[in-house]
């Protein structure tokens, strides 16, 4: 059974999850199943679920270090997930085959659950500030997942180009969701 | 410098380091910068386009969740309850005699020639039922007494179930009261069949005027081990507006998230 944490909250969902309350387990399903399943057919179109399953098992083992004043629930759930997808991918050292190829990378409207965040906001903001072919590669990097490698074969970009766009996109998102002023991207 | 550190800053947003550029950003920013994964994760959540997750996978994912530690047993009715409803007491631990049937006890009263054994017996059954009493005090309240209050509120008004052709319904019968204002309820059945709980249990749901009735709130996950009367809590997992229908069905054991509604056994409906 999960212990609890000092840091999770009881009366959040995830705290309740740590405590081992069945109901918030099921809540928590109900409210990021949906997220989770959705980053994983990004990262992993052939395996989401599989990687689905081992990502919950890794929110219920974590649960406990939930600290809201550090931010949502969902951004928790999300890092979390992102993580283990990228770990899941680095140790199959896979590329995407042809079936996975990203067709649309245009930005779409925020399809942020409710209770999500601001920062998902701000950055799908700052987002549409970038260039659309450093978007591209930002979201390609980190909302799929990709490697430099991978993304130089997917847009026929030079690898310099790629890493000079992720970076300077990342940074600029990164300050738009701090409140830094910002810089030539 | 700061290229350096912003390079491995944003590396590590995308991909774990090796060792040699985990010690050479420790060495830059001692304390790390968790802002570009939180840029990283902000970009997901802003572009990932929702899709439902499909329904056998829920299933898989809750046959592998954590399972309650924690459960309260009454005569017939045994319902998972969250850990802040019972304080320090684990009641499993807690090991009553079994429950002893009424009509059994009257006939274990009865007189008869052998009168030692018998007696010994009776007294045996009469501290069981000591027990069995003790461990029911120790609850707040019993769920009946919690009923009856319940209904002389103004808006808890009992509605009858309707049993459904389902082999489990028949001849079940019972009612189901259920307070607005009061965000509480309970289930009263008789002639339920019987489930167990490594097979399937009942769940409740809660069609509310405020919702979608594509997605009933989740009134709880039960068992029934007698088909005698039984007074079930209701849990709802949200708050509920304007309760318009009740129904009950057969779900893999640890209930579902979505029901697919196979099964229902009893219905009642707000007039």
């Amino acid at each position: 059974m999960l212990a609890p944490n000092r840091t999770s909250q009881p009366d959040s969902l995830l705290g309740r999850v740590a405590a081992g309350d069945p109901a918030a387990v099921r809540a928590c399903l109900a409210q990021y199943g949906n997220l989770v399943w959705s980053i994983a057919r990004r990262f992993e179109p052939s395996d989401a679920e599989d990687a689905v399953q081992e990502i919950f098992l890794d929110i219920w083992r974590s649960a406990g270090g939930y600290d809201p004043a550090r931010g949502s629930e969902a951004t928790f759930v999300a890092t979390i997930t992102r993580r283990r997808l990228i770990d899941r991918r680095r140790m199959r050292a896979r590329r995407p085959s042809a079936t996975e190829q990203v067709a649309d990378l245009e930005l779409e409207a925020p399809n942020v659950p409710p209770d999500t965040t601001a920062d998902a906001a701000k950055a799908a903001d700052a987002l549409g500030q970038l260039r659309p072919e450093q978007r591209r590669v930002l979201v390609l990097a980190t909302a799929h997942g990709m490697s430099h490698g991978e993304i130089a074969a997917q847009t026929g970009m030079p690898l310099g180009t790629i890493k000079a766009h992720v970076r300077r996109g990342l940074i600029s998102i990164r300050n738009a969701l701090l409140g830094v002023q910002q810089g030539e991207p | 410098m700061k290229d350096r550190a912003e390079e491995l800053l944003v590396e590590s947003a995308l991909r774990p380091l090796d060792d040699r550029e985990r010690a050479e950003l420790h060495q830059l920013v001692p304390g790390g910068d968790p802002s570009f994964e939180a840029a990283a994760t902000a970009i997901v959540l802003a572009t990932t386009p929702i899709e439902p997750m499909p329904d056998h996978l829920i299933a898989k994912i809750m046959a592998a969740a954590p399972q309650p530690d924690f459960k309260r047993t009454l005569a017939g009715v045994s319902a998972p309850l969250g850990h802040d409803t019972i304080v320090g007491v684990a009641l499993e631990s807690f090991k009553p005699p079994p429950v002893i049937d009424i009509a059994q006890r009257r006939e274990a009263r009865k007189p008869r020639r052998a009168i030692a054994p018998w007696l010994a017996a009776a007294a045996c059954l009469l501290v069981a039922a000591g027990a069995v009493w003790f461990a029911w005090q120790r609850q707040p309240g019993s769920v009946a007494d919690a009923r009856a209050a319940l209904l002389a509120s103004a808006d808890a008004k009992p509605i009858a179930w309707l049993a459904t052709a389902d082999p489990n319904a028949k001849g079940a019968s019972g009612d189901v009261v259920w307070s607005t204002a009061q965000q509480r309820g309970y289930m009263r059945f008789v002639g339920l069949a019987a489930n167990d709980p490594r097979q399937f249990q009942y769940q409740l749901w809660i069609f509310d005027k405020a919702r979608d009735d594509t997605y009933p709130v989740d009134g709880g996950v039960f068992d029934v081990s007698s088909t005698g009367e039984v007074i079930v809590t209701i849990s709802p997992k949200l708050h509920v507006t304007d309760a318009t229908l009740f129904a009950v069905t057969v779900e893999r054991p640890g209930g579902v998230v979505v029901s697919k509604r196979e099964r229902i056994v009893v219905t009642a409906a707000r007039s």
